[in-house]
């Protein structure tokens, strides 16, 4: 079996690079997204992102605070009852970051026909509205007739919107867990997640936790992301945190507003740096970052009992630090 | 009745779902909305929310999300966003949904993207937002595919435009027969439902106009609140209040008092 275990510091290094398109995955900004991946892309100091974030969450808005994102492609870019992302608003009303928005539907289905490798898909939502006529790469023609071009569909002749597809060249992307392989089981909505990890060019799982074969061959109807389409994974509990992951932990709603108001400022997201990105590199500073007591807490999740069926094969860290050094 | 504007809101906008039916909320108050419904008067209520959550109940308070953990205790499924958004609201089977508004004109078309010095519609060119807001979520989605929607807003002058900064999910666009034309499946905005009182559509022009006030406001004072000279149902009627168990019911499903901060 190949073991595709790295450090999170290795991923970042290997995957991800100046200017390139990247998709964070992602259920929804207050669920499972591969926040961490994004704290360590700050860390190494990547720009000039192209974002495709369904939907945005802390990932963007930190990225986007920081200057680091040229380009994003969204559906939803708020922290939903957290209010707007403070961060991303800043760089998006300056001028310095471009938001091209879509509905979340055509999100998925623009991933959808990356992942079949069509050359666009039809649909009938965004039309007749400023996300067709708006975009952000061509803010002087309004209405913008390149974004969704109108299409007439050769069998009934009703007008349709034709959108581009989604491929990002890497995709980060928050599972609950995976086997050394890449095979990988997500609780709760997998939102996009199926189809973006089809769509994209290269694959990395961010995984709470890592299970023996085992527990695939026990559930494979559940097993949603498969080794095949897999470049790396990396083990990461709390990966998605302040937000929240079904069966694991609730949202920590004192440090998704501490982070949301750090973020609204270049000062703060200065402060923001040093204490939750740069002070951390392993597995243990970035919980003694959450503190024991916090972490005790948001895991009493009601939806704790989703994980019981899986528990039997959870491996243990020090065996999961051992591959790892293998990777 | 000791009960804010926001939990009459939330009790009037319940009302309008029927028992049985398909239903989709977003997040926050139009939650509270239809999981009081299903509480209240709609105990077969089907709701699904766009990230692919069914059957559930939140516990523990307002979600902080859609598909957050406090929805997704007590799930008979969970899919995504084709499954929720494609299968079930664009083929046109959802029977009603509800979604917020920044910014919402007569013809009922919601702004939730951003707010311009001068919009986009106005300049001839798109340039950033004084203030950038979510954009539309899956709430585009909605107006176009689910059978009818219900809009809730805060209601005041700002808020209540002639014509909104920028469509990001369409009521009836132009008005008249415009959704019509536009081949959208759903039906469109059927009610707003402020914090002073009921909005629906003229049947032919799909002007929006008073149909009944809360009791604690009046035809003028939301006459004064709305950007666009509002029309007046010839039967305007007073919003009955809030029964006992209808507080208590919405109350419940909105445990962390989310509603109740004035």
């Amino acid at each position: 079996m190949t073991n595709k275990l790295i450090t999170l510091a290795q991923a970042v290094a290997r995957y991800t690079w100046d200017g390139m398109t990247y998709a964070h995955g992602a259920a929804f900004p207050v669920g499972a997204d591969s926040v961490v991946f994004g704290r360590e892309m700050a860390r190494q100091g990547r720009r000039g992102l192209n974002l495709i974030s369904h939907c945005g969450s802390q990932q963007l808005n930190l990225l986007a605070a920081l200057g680091a994102v040229r380009r994003v492609e969204v559906g939803f870019s708020g922290l939903e009852v957290y209010g707007f992302a403070k961060g991303l608003n800043r760089a998006v009303v300056s001028g310095q970051t471009i938001i091209e928005d879509y509905s979340n539907g055509a999100m998925a289905l623009r991933f959808l026909g990356g992942a079949l490798n069509w050359p666009f898909v039809p649909a009938t939502v965004c039309l007749n509205n400023d996300q067709q006529w708006c975009s952000g790469d061509h803010p002087d023609e309004y209405p913008c007739a390149r974004k969704i071009p109108e299409i007439t569909d050769p069998f009934s002749g009703k007008k349709l919107g034709a959108f581009s597809v989604l491929r990002p060249q890497v995709a980060a992307i928050h599972v609950t867990m995976a086997d050394m392989e890449g095979n990988a089981i997500m609780l709760g909505s997998e939102w996009s997640r199926f189809e973006m990890a089809r769509a994209a060019g290269q694959v990395v799982l961010v995984a709470e936790r890592i299970v023996d074969q085992g527990c695939m061959r026990q559930y494979p109807n559940l097993v949603r992301i498969i080794s095949e389409v897999v470049e790396a994974i990396v083990y990461w509990p709390w990966a998605a945190w302040p937000q929240s992951v079904v069966g694991l932990y609730d949202s920590d709603e004192e440090h998704m507003l501490l982070m949301n108001d750090m973020l609204a400022t270049a000062e703060g997201t200065a402060q923001y740096l040093e204490r939750y990105v740069r002070a951390f590199q392993t597995r243990a500073e970035f919980q003694a970052l959450i503190g024991p007591e916090k972490m005790d807490r948001l895991a009493a999740t009601a939806t704790a009992f989703l994980m019981d069926p899986y528990r039997r094969w959870i491996l243990p860290d020090d065996q999961i630090a051992a591959l790892e050094q293998e990777g | 009745m000791d009960c804010t504007r926001q939990e009459f809101m939330a009790i009037a906008t319940g009302r309008e779902l029927k028992d049985g039916e398909l239903a989709i909320f977003g997040v926050g108050l139009s939650m509270l909305a239809g999981y009081f419904a299903k509480k209240n008067h709609a105990p077969n209520l089907r709701a699904f929310t766009e990230g692919g959550v069914f059957g559930s109940t939140p516990v523990g308070g307002l979600p902080w999300g859609i598909e957050c953990t406090r929805l997704s205790a007590n799930a008979t499924s969970f899919t995504g966003a084709l499954d929720a958004l494609g299968f079930l609201v664009a083929s046109g089977r959802c029977d009603v949904a509800i979604i917020g508004a920044a910014q919402i004109d007569k013809y009922g078309n919601v702004n939730t993207t951003g707010i311009w010095r001068e919009p986009p519609w106005k300049a001839g060119r798109y340039a950033p937002p004084r203030v950038r807001l979510n954009g539309s979520g899956g709430a585009n989605d909605i107006a176009v595919g689910a059978k009818r929607f219900i809009i809730m807003a805060a209601h005041d002058k700002k808020r209540f435009a002639e014509r909104v900064d920028y469509i990001s999910s369409p009521g009836y666009l132009s008005g008249g027969d415009a959704r019509e034309r536009a081949g959208f499946i759903g039906g469109g905005p059927s009610a707003i439902i402020t914090t002073l009182g009921i909005l629906r559509p003229h049947p032919v022009s799909k002007e929006f106009y008073l149909d009944a006030y809360f009791p604690f406001s009046s035809v003028e004072e939301i006459r004064e609140h709305t950007g666009w000279d509002l029309k007046v149902s010839a039967n305007v009627r007073v919003v009955p209040e809030p029964t006992e168990q209808e507080l208590a019911n919405l109350r419940a499903v909105d445990s962390t008092g989310s509603l109740r901060k004035k």
